[in-house]
């Protein structure tokens, strides 16, 4: 079980209805999205975050290094996007390569802090959904929403399937590292290469094993699953309407940041 | 005791040109994070992805109905598919990477399953290790579970008619699947964020010269990897592979 599934399962958020949670961070996701006013981003930040660890109850410590996480992509991306290389020395700071100069222009540098200021808010985002839904919880709402009952069917049993078999890797790596097995690069790959072939194997025959056991017990290719009931609460559903008007409001009169879909930046 | 020198002076100078770039330690494939890619380059990439799943699920079906126990079997292909992303790979540059499952995924359940089954695995990546995001599903699905599982089987399956070895074979394959998720994920990226001056073939090349760093070296050791597992497979658990021929479009693994 991941650390994230811990919250997911324990937070003070748990019994609220998932469509509620669901369509709260969509919601504002897209909003998000749409908008290019740096203050909307932080707004969200902040108003998500204070959710997360007011009223969830999520650990601050822990969730600020959640945040953390994505910095690595941030950063390569954030940098990417600010770096310019031209012809025309013309930069804030700038390195000459030769006929060309590699530097930072006041507005890649805008656009690269907005683009990292708007994904963190998102990430935000997904952290609540994330840390307030099990994925139990988020498959009922998408059954409603009329995904294929495969697909359905494929994500709960894929979800069941990788917790065993996370813990089977977990386990086969450790007796491999403590027989050596890790020591040198060549052997890592060699190692590497029985633990995955043999999960291989392991995940066949535990699918097997499943066909088997389900079958006697009169499975003909569905699952029927008992649902946790779940009660949409009036307050909730006000309160998100109030949330996203605001945001509304708060886009509106900035200018420049109206709901304009544009391909591009 | 010279190369070992050797060894620590390569490693520790591959440290530094590293550092040097800001290129982070741990490297997964390249997943675009939430919220990164705006709001029109989101949803397209959620309309071009929607046939494939429309293709992936119709053929699923097809093969599912009455015969049960292959949706099992389908359930643990994902979980494994998503333990394999978990992993990490033997570290050839000192950055820790991990494999992105593309190429195995795709010679061992075709093209077609691997489109759901990798959304399914970005979802969970998504929200079980806060890694990719929700509107950027559509995009990192494209590159990830549609683009790199197609190169990866359209190579195996043309060189397995010729007289290449293969070993080699499965090495190709993987090492350029996960090259063209790379490339395409970088493409993805300088579409959204063309540069102001280059444009977007600037910025394309920016994007792919920086991962570089990171991508080239996790692509051919996932093909090294691959290689490994494929000969142990073969080695032992032929039978397997032969079972699991029937999830493929014409079969014959």
């Amino acid at each position: 079980m991941s650390v994230l599934e811990q919250y997911a399962y324990s937070n003070r958020l748990r019994y609220v209805h998932p469509a509620e949670k669901i369509f709260f961070v969509l919601a504002t996701l897209i909003f998000l999205l749409a908008t290019s006013q740096i203050k909307i981003y932080i707004f969200v930040l902040v108003v998500v975050s204070v959710l997360l660890i007011g009223v969830a109850g999520i650990p601050v410590a822990f969730y600020l290094r959640l945040l953390l996480l994505p910095l690595s992509f941030l950063i390569t991306s954030g940098a990417v996007i600010a770096l310019t290389v031209t012809a025309t020395p013309d930069l804030l700071l700038s390195i000459s390569l030769g006929r060309f100069t590699l530097g930072v222009t006041r507005e890649g540098l805008l656009v690269a802090a907005k683009a990292c200021l708007k994904a963190l808010a998102s990430v935000a985002c997904l952290y609540f959904l994330a840390l307030t839904t099990p994925i139990v919880d988020g498959t009922a709402v998408l059954r409603r929403l009329r995904v294929p009952g495969l697909v359905l069917d494929l994500l709960t049993l894929t979800y069941r399937f990788s917790s065993v078999l996370l813990d089977t890797a977990i386990k086969m790596y450790i007796s491999q590292s403590s027989r050596l097995g890790y020591s040198s690069l060549p052997r890592s790959f060699r190692s590497l290469g029985y633990l995955i072939s043999n999960l291989f194997l392991k995940s066949y025959e535990q699918a097997k094993m499943l066909n088997i056991t389900l079958s006697s017990r009169g499975y003909q290719g569905e699952f029927r699953v008992l649902e946790h009931p779940f009660h949409l609460s009036k307050r909730n559903l006000i309160l998100i309407g109030l949330w996203l008007i605001l945001l509304g409001a708060l886009a509106w009169p900035g200018g420049g940041g109206k709901l304009v879909v544009r391909i591009g930046y | 005791m010279f190369s070992r020198y050797a060894k620590l002076i390569l490693i520790l100078s591959l440290h530094l040109i590293l550092l040097s770039l800001l290129a982070p330690p741990p490297a997964y494939a390249m997943h675009i994070m939430e919220g990164f890619l705006p709001l029109g380059w989101a949803a397209l990439w959620f309309i071009l992805v929607l046939p494939f799943w429309g293709w992936g699920v119709k053929s699923l079906k097809a093969k599912v109905s009455g015969q049960p126990g292959l949706k099992l079997l389908l359930g643990f292909a994902g979980a494994f598919t998503f333990v394999l992303s978990a992993l990490k790979l033997p570290s050839v540059t000192g950055s820790c990477s991990h494999p992105t499952g593309v190429g195995l995924g795709a010679i061992l359940f075709g093209p077609a399953a691997m489109s759901v089954l990798g959304a399914i695995v970005l979802l969970f990546q998504a929200l079980l290790l806060a890694h990719g995001g929700l509107t950027t599903l559509g995009a990192n699905t494209f590159s990830m579970a549609v683009v790199g599982p197609l190169t990866s089987y359209g190579i195996y399956k043309f060189l397995k008619k010729t007289k290449v070895p293969l070993s080699f074979n499965v090495f190709l394959a993987s090492a350029l699947g996960d090259l063209a998720t790379y490339v395409v994920t970088s493409l993805q990226l300088a579409l959204a964020f063309p540069a102001p001056d280059t444009g977007i073939w600037g910025s394309f090349a920016k994007f792919i010269s920086i991962f570089a760093v990171t991508q080239v070296p996790l692509a051919i050791s996932e093909g090294l990897l691959t290689v490994v597992v494929f000969n142990y497979l073969f080695a032992y658990n032929k039978e397997e592979l032969k079972e699991l021929a029937v999830l493929q479009e014409k079969g014959g693994a």
